[in-house]
């Protein structure tokens, strides 16, 4: 584990705390299941949870005879053991991402990566999520010191590969040997690694255990479960859903939830997706009328706030921060912030299967392999060398677990340990379920993408499918005329 | 007593509608969330200065607001060089290369240089101009050249003609004239369009957003647009923000209200 | 003399626009070869795009919205504190203030107050017992373009207000004195007088407040996170350039945008200076 400086946040702070502190503290807060720590081949209750990433992290895994216990499961890619970074030369690149809420982060890793190589210079260039999708791609062509940048998996990653930003990082031993295998994936396009995804998100809703357990709720199974609930929850005086309205991508979150069970199978939604993406369906085909109905439903039940299309991401987090809402309906990545807020809320965050519909269940859950990030094949050969070896420090262990701890993400990075964080070791549990790569982001065009998810929004702010989908199935048309 | 009574009210609704905005950033930046989204006007349970010393130690705020010091004055000076100078020109010179200046600027002020969005981001890429504050000057300069001609040239019309044909006839040059003439004369003039500019230049954010990546070379309202991303779930960051990227400003203001103001009365804006 | 500033203005500000006349009949993403297509982007957009139409509604209705409205306020504060006293200079300082502030620190300090379910706006309506005005301010499409437009008028109020001041500064008293001397009301001496004296003032802040106006592209970023509204309701030009050159990568077409941005522009102007400036033309 990486030392931290004088830090501010409380996460980092909690990282800082030597090992053996940190883990009494998480026995402490942790559920029943974790107080005694794990051995290997001992009975557990959770599945999926995992300790981390090193090759001697356990896993809670049903055995041959369906009992919970704890196993080694092999997360690498190849037999090699992880290894340490790529040595790079003199120079300077810039660093281009879109997460300013780790920027304090990347600042103590980057400062410790400069100290180690004198002369090598990383200069972060750091934009909020929608600045950086409306306008890196085209700045980033123009700047070739933009070395190593980061890109949303789905249609952003997407416009990279096409403009010929993304280096093939397929023969580089770091990506082989330091990555959880199943994790690449998302950043393999015909057949070539262009972007080595980061982060290992669950964007499922992240609920309030203090508060679940008090109003002794069970977490609904179907749709009219969740029906009932909202109006429970409403009727109890809290906003049942935290959701932000008002910010788009966060708001599009949930819309993973709802497309997970809109269709037969992963086979399927994969293929109306595609057809909405092309043209050759509409919002107002039945499957998408499916999906807004699951929308009203929620909506008429009262699961969302009032004045939905106005709350704000800061007004959503804090609704949840405060426990006047029991559920933020975005993922893993946000309870960072969330314990910014309150920290109180520390150890009492899980995440929740959101199951929206009657039918038959697909997947219970959603993860992503993201924050993909690419080395601009536009730069000089040495440009490209420091990102190589600044993405390959990334992908070394203790990089990756201070990184992990300090931001409360799961990474695609081998030899992390989790135990420092209490809200990661939660988590994890979603590991084991029946989980779907995020679907929303198969919308691989940004208008479609963005109309197909402000539609939604009008929805939920009260209008009317009938009049809301052939209204944005014509803004989609026009601009696929484009 | 009609006007009394609906002055006295417009006055105060106006006054309490920068007041109270004002105020609950002032308190904002002192409380917690929830606090802020609870009692956003009520004085905060615990004055503490916990979000300074977490915006100051995390932020460069500093190195944006020298950035943005240096590139508002440079291009505010530059500014008044150059359309002091066609000013004059254009308010002496009753030719036809005056009238053509004068028509091109006229122009210009209708439309604003915001038009060349696209093209300006590929000339400035191609000659890399982009990331620099050269870059940045020379297109505030080329956006205010329009207004601060179009200030100035009235005020230069204005000198009496009398002075300058005096002046021509003892066989001063243009230039000797323009200053040991029009410049001194000029001088309210000229601070009531520094301060217009100064104004326009310090806000602006298209320019820095289209022109300027690099965290290091950020602008004020550039940072502060980071950092609506960086604590974007907290209001009480966010005015922290505010404060910490205004006071300056604000103390300038305070301490110069009577040029700001009388500035602006003084030479102002003449049609 | 003028030679400098016209060297810089040709170059970076002529050579620009007719750069941009050559791009609007181009399909370029910015990378690959551009692709020459006449003016079908022209057509494209008066044929083929709702958004286009929905923005020059916007942006009209927002330019004729804050001239009309910010005028008034600075002509009328003007009258109201064109005398200098120690309180109208207070009041003078205090209402330029916002002008001062940068667009960005303005658009998070009304982000915040139009917050629909915290807002220091709805909690005001909803203690002087009028909920019915809580609106759910930039979240809905009725009124997310007036309350930029308001938030507009309240950042540049003061500013306009000092230039007319300056004008009004320079309205002869005798003419006040005499128009007392024969007994004309406070309405009639404005509408004899200011009005009348103040037209070149008039046309200098509407033209100002127009060209402001289209640049209202900090205040909307801010305030609908980067987007252009709920259902594009703040849509205007600039920001609809800004998202057709970046989001869309769409070159040609955000060119041939800005050109019918400048036809919107030149057009209103143009309207203000009949409406208006007949009386003064000489």
């Amino acid at each position: 584990m990486m030392k931290t400086q004088g830090d501010k946040s409380f996460s980092a702070r909690r990282v800082g705390a030597v090992a053996a502190v940190a883990f009494a503290i998480v026995a402490t807060m942790l559920p029943s299941a974790f107080a005694a720590g794990e051995v290997l081949g001992k009975a557990c209750k959770l599945a999926g949870v995992s300790t981390g990433t090193l090759s001697t992290s356990l896993t809670c895994k049903a055995d041959s005879k369906g009992k919970l216990t704890w196993q080694k499961v092999r997360l690498g890619q190849s037999f090699g053991t992880p290894i340490a970074e790529i040595t790079p030369p003199k120079g300077s690149i810039e660093f281009w991402h879109y997460r300013p809420e780790d920027k304090a982060y990347f600042t103590k890793i980057i400062s410790d990566y400069e100290a180690k190589y004198p002369g090598t210079k990383i200069v972060q260039v750091v934009k909020t999520t929608t600045d950086y999708n409306a306008t890196a791609r085209v700045q980033i062509l123009a700047n070739n010191e933009a070395a190593l940048f980061a890109s949303a998996r789905g249609s952003i990653f997407n416009d990279f590969v096409k403009s010929g930003l993304t280096a093939d990082l397929t023969n580089e031993r770091f990506v082989k040997r330091n990555l959880v295998a199943k994790g690449i994936s998302a950043g393999v396009i015909g057949g070539k690694v262009l972007g080595v995804p980061y982060h290992y998100l669950f964007n499922n809703p992240v609920y309030n255990t203090e508060l679940w357990a008090k109003e002794k709720w069970t977490i609904p199974t179907n749709l009219t479960g969740w029906v009932s609930w909202c109006k429970d929850a409403k009727a109890k005086g809290y906003v049942p859903l935290a959701w932000p309205g008002a910010t788009r991508g966060q708001a599009a979150q949930i819309s993973n939830s709802a497309l997970m069970n809109s269709a037969a199978s992963y086979d399927a939604l994969s293929d109306n997706l595609a057809d909405l993406n092309s043209g050759k369906i509409d919002l107002t085909s039945t499957w998408f009328k499916g999906v807004a109905d699951i929308y009203v439903k929620l909506r008429n039940a009262g699961c969302f706030p009032e004045n939905p299309t106005g709350v704000t991401e800061a007004a959503a987090y804090n609704l949840f921060a405060t426990g006047k809402s029991p559920i933020l309906p975005i993922g893993t990545f946000a309870m960072g912030s969330i314990k910014a807020l309150n920290p109180a809320l520390t150890g009492k965050m899980q995440l929740m299967s959101m199951v929206l519909t009657d039918g038959k269940v697909v997947a219970e859950g959603i993860m992503n392999n993201t924050f993909n990030l690419s080395v601009n094949a536009k730069s000089t050969p040495g440009d490209q060398r420091i990102a190589k070896s600044f993405l390959s420090y990334l992908a070394t262990g203790a990089v990756g677990a201070y990184y992990a701890n300090s931001t409360t993400q799961h990474v695609n990075v081998l030899d992390v340990d989790y135990s420092a964080n209490v809200d990661l070791l939660n988590t994890s549990s979603f590991q084991a379920k029946n989980t779907m790569l995020a679907p929303r982001f198969l919308l691989l065009n940004t208008s479609v993408s963005d109309l197909t998810q402000d539609a939604l929004i009008q929805i939920v702010g009260g209008k009317s499918p009938d009049d809301v989908l052939p209204d944005f199935s014509k803004q989609i048309k026009q601009k696929l005329a484009g | 007593m009609i006007f009394k009574t609906t002055r006295i009210f417009a006055l105060l609704t106006f006054a309490a509608l920068i007041l109270v905005p004002s105020l609950i950033v002032v308190l904002g930046s002192f409380k917690t969330d929830a606090e802020v989204y609870n009692k956003p006007l009520s004085l905060p349970e615990h004055w503490n200065f916990d979000n300074y010393r977490r915006l100051l130690s995390e932020s460069d705020l500093d190195i944006s607001f020298r950035n943005s010091v240096f590139v508002t004055v440079a291009s505010v000076v530059l500014t008044l060089m150059l359309a002091s100078m066609a000013s004059f020109a254009i308010a002496r010179m009753v030719t036809i290369s005056g009238k053509v200046l004068a028509t091109l600027f006229a122009f210009g002020l209708a439309i604003p240089a915001q038009i060349n969005l696209v093209p300006v981001y590929y000339i400035f890429r191609d000659l890399g101009l982009t990331n620099s504050f050269l870059g940045l000057i020379i297109i505030n300069i080329t956006t205010t050249l329009p207004i601060s001609i179009f200030i100035l040239t009235a005020f230069f019309r204005e000198i009496s003609k009398d002075m300058y044909e005096a002046s021509e006839v003892d066989g001063a040059s243009p230039l000797r004239i323009y200053r040991s003439i029009a410049l001194p004369l000029s001088r309210p003039a000229m601070g009531a369009t520094a301060i217009f500019l100064f104004v326009i230049n310090w806000n602006d954010l298209l320019w820095p957003l289209l022109l300027i990546q690099e965290s290091g070379k950020k602008t004020l309202p550039l940072a502060m647009l980071a950092y609506r991303g960086e604590y974007f779930v907290s209001f009480s960051m966010l005015f922290t923000a505010v404060m910490v990227a205004s006071l300056p400003m604000v103390i300038m203001y305070l301490l110069m209200q009577r040029s700001f103001i009388a500035g602006l009365t003084a030479g102002a804006v003449k049609g | 003399m003028g030679s400098p500033a016209l060297v810089l203005f040709l170059a970076f500000y002529l050579y620009p626009a007719l750069q941009n006349l050559q791009f609007a009949t181009r399909r370029w993403d910015g990378i690959s070869e551009p692709e020459n297509v006449g003016f079908r982007n022209f057509t494209n957009l008066l044929t083929n795009d709702d958004l286009f139409y929905k923005t020059l509604g916007n942006n009209i209705e927002f330019t004729f919205l804050v001239v009309i409205f910010q005028t008034a306020l600075a002509l009328l504060f003007a009258v109201y504190l064109v005398k200098n006293t120690k309180t109208t200079i207070a009041l003078r300082t205090l209402y330029f203030f916002p002008t001062i502030l940068s667009s960005v620190s303005v658009g998070m300090i009304w982000l915040f107050l139009y917050d629909p379910n915290f807002g220091a706006l709805n909690l005001f309506f909803k203690s002087v017992g009028l909920p019915s005005f809580a609106l759910n301010w930039l979240g809905s499409e009725t009124s997310a373009l007036y309350a930029i437009a308001f938030t507009q008028v309240w950042f540049h109020t003061g500013q306009m207000m000092v230039v007319y001041i300056a004008g009004l500064q320079q309205i002869p008293k005798e003419l006040y004195e005499a128009a007392e001397v024969d007994g004309a009301s406070r309405w009639k001496q404005f509408t004899k007088i200011t009005w009348p004296m103040a037209m070149p003032t008039t046309l200098v802040v509407m033209a100002y407040t127009t060209v402001q106006s289209f640049r209202a592209f900090d205040l909307i970023m801010v305030m609908t996170n980067s987007t252009a509204g709920p259902n594009n309701a703040t849509s205007i030009f600039s920001t609809l350039v800004f998202f057709t050159l970046f989001n869309e990568l769409r070159l040609g077409y955000a060119a041939a945008q800005t050109i019918f941005m400048v036809l919107t522009l030149v057009l209103i102007t143009w309207l203000q200076r009949r409406a208006f400036g007949k009386r003064y033309e000489k």
